[in-house]
């Protein structure tokens, strides 16, 4: 080029384009095939629930409920998940300390 | 009403994007962040089957499953901090020492 | 006392001794000695007992059967043939067992000794005593293993290694014969029975053979073009397995060598046990080779070359037991032309046989007892340095002289006077001559003639040589102790006079085996399968020169002996000479190593079979680096999926659930 400014041609483009997609290309496709699968079949598959539920606003987020749930039905898993919490809090405060303070 | 299957697509779009990041992404970062985003997007279909079947239970394992990822996300990035430590660098590429 | 009960401890008595030996003989003095002695002197009594038990009523065979597995048994079988071979044995090895305690009271594994030799006597009892054949071919191995082991006694010296190894290797050729001809006639007798075996039938018993002779003769094999009855190739078969054990030409080129162990197991393998297993085996199968009289000639023709062959290599060894090696072989060789001429005079064939076998184990015994004697007080077994033995030595002297009149064969003919030696192979000889006269076959007998003189005068020759005239070199010497000498002097009074006392009793005793007793055979019918007639009994009427042919060779081969080596008439350095061609060849063993190990274990056998593996080695090493290989790059390449990264696994794992989605729904389309 003769000229120091900078210039587009068509090429250039489709070359940069090119770059970009070579190494995601596969990733690309295979993330679209995944999509399309699941797109399709939820598509395709009849929700006969769907539209002779009563949509109601409160029943959508009723917190109380999930609170009551946690801890009474749930309490077990719930104990259980927040001594692995915690342990795994430990571990990352473990690993992530390293040694620099002996 | 919204129709379900349209939480549903909505769920699969995000675990797609996360799995275009997790095969396509060599930082360790990113791919942890595509890891969430998947996870989400089950915690998405979770939520909206739950609500749609008037069951709690889904909402709750919801919870569940994001405290878990909590647990998760402060395991890999402590991994991840140490690793920096000694690599110098996140990119999964070069994390091979126990490789072939 | 039923003594029939305790049969089975004949053999089973000194395989405990050998436990006994190997583990305790240690701790005990003499290397254990006492243990076998008192073992095998109780299977000396016991056989002793049976047999004389057998002479008062000869159907009292003793026939006892276990069932071993599926159709075979274990058991024992004692009819005069088996009794008289127990006897012989037990009584040898007792008296070779209290010998050697004085001959291995100098080295330094005495206990190992005595085992192995207990062991060794408790497979030949067990041989002798097998009531199916495949309990004698166990037996056989066991008594091939224990000759490998006291062959080999010295292991450190190297010839005593190479000898054991060679006398394992030779009889093995003869064994793998000895196995394929009991499958073949055990696949017969399958066959005979359609497959079917009842109850209480065990196919391999030697009474089930016999009863079945004629089924199996009327099979016949096509080998090379030529029809040949089965009986025929399984009677060669088993011959073969004889020729290997009983040291036959052309397999006997172990025996001499198998001097390298200690003198005592050279006179346990040459007199008692393992070389006399080989005659035994034909003698315990004779009606198969009476049905068979192509086996028989086989068996005579082998019988007297080897008789001959191996007395012209005994007059020029100057080694003192080889001497003794070559005239085994020989007289093993006098035997199996004892049974050979049973194409001519039937079962007799086996007494006349069995008398020089038990004859033979004595003086052969004594021989080598003698030998021992001498070696043990001498040091050497070179008879050049030798000489004038007898005045130092004066029992060992008398008792070799009257093994060797036994050796011999001096007596006089018609009357019942005569060394045990004369009464058994003139037996022989005469009955090669009948069986010259019946079939036209004259070779054997002339053979047998010739070999006569020749044993003669070998053994005279070592007389001289050995113990008298002057001692050639200073050796010092003394006389053995009186545990040697005790055996020495029993061993030669039953030189002397066993078979005058015995010789007719013993001839019917034994000859009446297949015919009055366990097995009722008519052996003229069996002879007629073979298509031949048996010539007729009672006449034998031997022209007077054939009766004192023996004698008189025996004497004419003393005679050059004495002139020779007695009064030195003849200067013998013309004789012995390396320009002499005749003796060159005898001294040289007729070049049989050089054929033997230098051509033909050597070049053909080594080098074909180092060739053959080298290729084999090359075609498996290609095949092996090959899949080596193969499994190697698969690895290799196999391993790139491998990679380790997450990543990767998460893009099959995608992909694969997408494809299968798909799949399955096109395929549901489909249905």
């Amino acid at each position: 080029m003769l000229n120091k400014e900078v210039s587009f041609t068509p090429m250039d483009v489709i070359t940069s384009v090119y770059n970009y997609l070579k190494p995601r290309i596969w990733g690309m496709i295979l993330a679209l095939l995944f999509l399309s699968v699941i797109v399709v079949s939820i598509a395709f598959t009849s929700w006969p629930t769907m539209d002779q539920l009563p949509q109601n606003l409160e029943d959508q987020s009723y917190i109380e409920g999930i609170g009551v749930l946690i801890f009474t039905e749930f309490v077990i898993p719930f104990e259980i998940l927040s001594i692995v919490l915690l342990s795994s809090l430990m571990g990352a405060i473990y690993m992530a300390k390293g040694d620099d303070n002996k | 009403m919204i129709p379900i299957a349209l939480y549903l697509a909505l769920a699969a779009i995000i675990f797609s994007i996360g799995l275009y990041g997790l095969m396509t992404q060599r930082s360790g970062i990113r791919i942890l962040m595509c890891v969430e985003l998947m996870l989400n997007a089950a915690n998405i279909n979770l939520v909206a089957f739950s609500s749609y079947h008037h069951d709690l239970t889904g909402q709750v394992f919801a919870l569940f499953s994001i405290a878990l990822a909590a647990c998760e996300a402060a395991i890999g990035f402590a991994i991840l901090l140490a690793l920096y430590r000694m690599k110098d660098t996140i990119s999964l590429d070069h994390i091979n020492i126990l490789r072939w | 006392m039923a003594v029939e009960n305790y049969a089975f401890l004949i053999p089973l008595l000194p395989a405990l001794a050998f436990v006994l030996t190997f583990f305790l003989g240690k701790k005990l003095p003499k290397g254990g000695a006492i243990i076998p002695i008192v073992a095998i002197t109780i299977s000396f009594v016991i056989s002793l007992l049976i047999t004389l038990n057998l002479l008062a009523n000869p159907e009292e065979v003793i026939n006892q059967s276990y069932s071993w597995f599926a159709i075979l048994n274990i058991g024992i079988l004692v009819d005069p043939l088996a009794a008289v071979m127990l006897t012989m044995v037990s009584l040898v090895s007792l008296l070779i067992h209290i010998y050697s305690v004085g001959y291995m009271s100098h080295d330094k594994s005495p206990s190992r000794y005595f085992a192995e030799t207990a062991l060794f006597t408790a497979s030949m009892l067990g041989l002798v005593l097998s009531d199916n054949i495949l309990q004698l071919f166990v037996c056989w191995e066991l008594v091939g293993v224990c000759s490998y082991l006291l062959i080999g006694f010295w292991y450190e010296k190297p010839s005593a290694a190479t000898a054991a190894k060679k006398a394992f290797l030779t009889t093995r050729v003869g064994d793998v014969m000895f196995l394929a001809g009991i499958i073949i006639l055990f696949s017969d007798l399958f066959k005979i029975f359609n497959g079917t075996i009842p109850d209480g039938i065990y196919i391999l018993r030697f009474d089930e053979i016999f009863a079945h002779i004629p089924d199996i003769a009327a099979m016949n094999a096509n080998i090379f073009g030529m029809e040949v009855s089965h009986i025929t190739l399984i009677t060669l078969l088993f011959f073969g397995g004889a020729i290997g054990k009983s040291g036959q030409f052309p397999l006997h080129v172990w025996l001499p060598d198998a001097m390298e162990g200690p003198t005592t197991v050279s006179a346990l393998i040459h007199a008692a046990t393992m070389v006399t297993a080989g005659v035994y085996l034909v003698a315990r199968t004779f009606p198969m080779f009476i049905a068979a009289p192509d086996s028989l000639m086989v068996v005579a023709y082998v019988g007297a070359f080897t008789a001959i062959f191996a007395a012209t290599m005994g007059i020029v060894m100057n080694d003192l037991k080889r001497v003794l090696a070559y005239s085994t072989i020989s007289q093993l060789g006098y035997m199996m032309l004892g049974l050979g001429v049973g194409a001519a005079i039937g079962a007799e064939a086996v007494g006349i046989s069995l008398f020089h076998l038990i004859n033979h184990a004595f003086f052969k015994a004594l021989l080598f007892l003698c030998a021992g004697s001498v070696i043990h007080a001498v040091g050497t077994h070179d008879m050049r340095q030798l000489g004038g033995v007898a005045k130092v030595m004066p029992i060992t002297a008398a008792t070799m002289v009257a093994a060797s009149l036994a050796l011999a064969g001096i007596g006089i003919p018609g009357t019942s006077i005569g060394t045990s030696g004369f009464f058994s192979k003139d037996a022989i000889i005469e009955n090669a001559y009948l069986f010259g006269d019946t079939t036209g076959a004259w070779i054997p007998y002339a053979l047998s003639i010739v070999a006569a003189l020749l044993t003669s005068l070998y053994i005279f020759r070592l007389l001289f040589m050995t113990f008298y005239g002057k001692p050639r070199t200073d050796y010092g010497g003394h006389e053995s102790p009186g545990s040697m000498t005790v055996p020495l002097s029993i061993l030669a009074l039953f030189a002397l006079f066993f078979g005058g006392l015995t010789s007719k009793t013993f001839n019917t005793f034994v000859s009446e085996t297949f015919v009055n007793n366990f097995v009722n055979l008519n052996i003229h019918e069996l002879a007629s399968i073979g298509g031949y007639h048996l010539a007729s009994h009672g006449g034998h009427h031997e022209p007077m020169l054939i009766l004192w042919m023996p004698l008189i060779v025996a004497l004419v081969g003393f005679l050059i002996a004495f002139l020779i080596y007695g009064l030195k008439i003849v200067n013998m350095d013309s004789l012995v000479s390396r320009n002499n061609p005749i003796y060159k060849l005898l001294y040289n063993r007729y070049y049989q190593n050089a054929i033997f190990t230098d051509f033909f274990s050597v070049k053909v056998i080594y080098e074909g079979f180092a060739f053959a593996g080298r290729a084999i080695e090359r075609g498996f090493d290609w095949i092996v680096n090959w899949l080596s290989n193969l499994t190697l790059e698969a690895g290799e390449s196999l391993r790139q999926f491998q990679t380790g990264v997450v990543q990767n696994y998460a893009t099959v794992v995608i992909t694969g659930v997408s494809l299968l989605v798909i799949l399955i729904k096109v395929v549901m389309e489909v249905i």
